[in-house]
């Protein structure tokens, strides 16, 4: 009798201590399981299991967000840039300078219209001799075709132009 | 009844239809191709080649340009009096992107080639208008 009444407070003990700790490690508070419970759309889960920590639920909203950004057929996208470019050292007149300046500026607008709209390959190499970095190196890469984008305002000062291009994108570009 | 010098009347005919027919083949049908390279954000190297197509150009016609031609017949002389003109209207039609980008040890260098591939454009060129067609 006397050892089971000691078994019998040993164990509601460790029990207690377990509840302790598992509400220790997830942060469990009553505030916190209110705040979760506010949001039953979020969280369908039972009160009892609620302490646990589950990722659906954070990661629902969003993936929301993201089909927002996704292009219907009623939907369009106005992708907006500005493009920069410098004119040469050796022009024979200030026009010939702004014309190339301008060729060179719509030729970047279109560079990150393609990076924007498309993506870019990025790839990286370090070499290390030595535990030192004896080179380091970035290369980027975009290959693309854009049509119809629009030069909205053209900027000319001190050498270098500057060109705001954009271009609607809609679905049935996409489509055909 | 034939001449001493032959039936005269045939030979022009024959010589009509020949001139006709070569002048209405390929005489409006052009191969225009456009490339330009820019290099650390400055104008590089820019092309624009023109030549009259040799074999017929199948397609369906896009959107066309008109441009002035003050009595001139030469598409490349016509062209080159509606330069700017011409060349954002190749922009509208679409070029391809070519970018490269390169830093090495902080150095950084760039370039960007944009190309309009050959593509067939038909010409009708009359006295004040050349109407430019490309077929796709």
């Amino acid at each position: 009798m006397k050892y089971s009444l000691l078994i019998v407070a040993l164990l509601s003990t460790a029990s207690l201590l377990n509840a302790f700790a598992l509400s220790d490690l997830f942060g469990g508070s009553d505030d916190e399981a209110s705040s979760l419970e506010a949001t039953p759309a979020i969280t369908p889960t039972p009160v009892s299991i609620a302490n646990t920590p589950t990722i659906e639920p954070i990661m629902t909203p969003s993936s929301n967000n993201s089909n927002d950004n996704l292009l219907t057929q009623t939907q369009r996208v106005r992708v907006s840039v500005v493009g920069q470019g410098v004119s040469p050292m050796n022009t024979a007149s200030p026009a010939q300078a702004y014309a190339m300046a301008k060729r060179a500026a719509i030729a970047d607008g279109y560079r990150i219209i393609a990076e924007k709209v498309k993506g870019v390959r990025v790839e990286g190499q370090d070499l290390i001799e030595n535990m030192m970095i004896k080179r380091s190196s970035v290369r980027t890469s975009v290959n693309a075709m854009v049509k119809n984008a629009n030069i909205v305002e053209t900027t000319y000062k001190d050498g270098l132009c500057e060109v705001e291009m954009e271009i609607v994108l809609s679905y049935i570009d996409f489509s055909l | 009844m034939r001449s001493r010098d032959g039936d005269r009347t045939f030979i022009y005919r024959f010589f009509f239809i020949i001139f006709f027919f070569s002048f209405a083949l390929n005489a409006s049908e052009y191969l225009i191709s456009y490339r330009y390279v820019v290099k650390n954000s400055t104008l590089y190297n820019e092309n624009l080649d023109i030549s009259r197509a040799m074999k017929k150009c199948d397609g369906v016609e896009q959107e066309a340009i008109s441009l002035r031609t003050d009595k001139e017949i030469n598409l490349k002389k016509i062209i080159s009096n509606n330069f700017e003109e011409f060349i954002n209207y190749i922009h509208k039609l679409g070029l391809h992107i070519k970018h490269k980008d390169k830093t090495v040890n902080l150095e950084h260098t760039s370039t960007t080639i944009l190309t309009l591939h050959t593509t067939c454009f038909k010409v009708d060129i009359n006295d004040n208008l050349a109407k430019i067609t490309p077929l796709k």
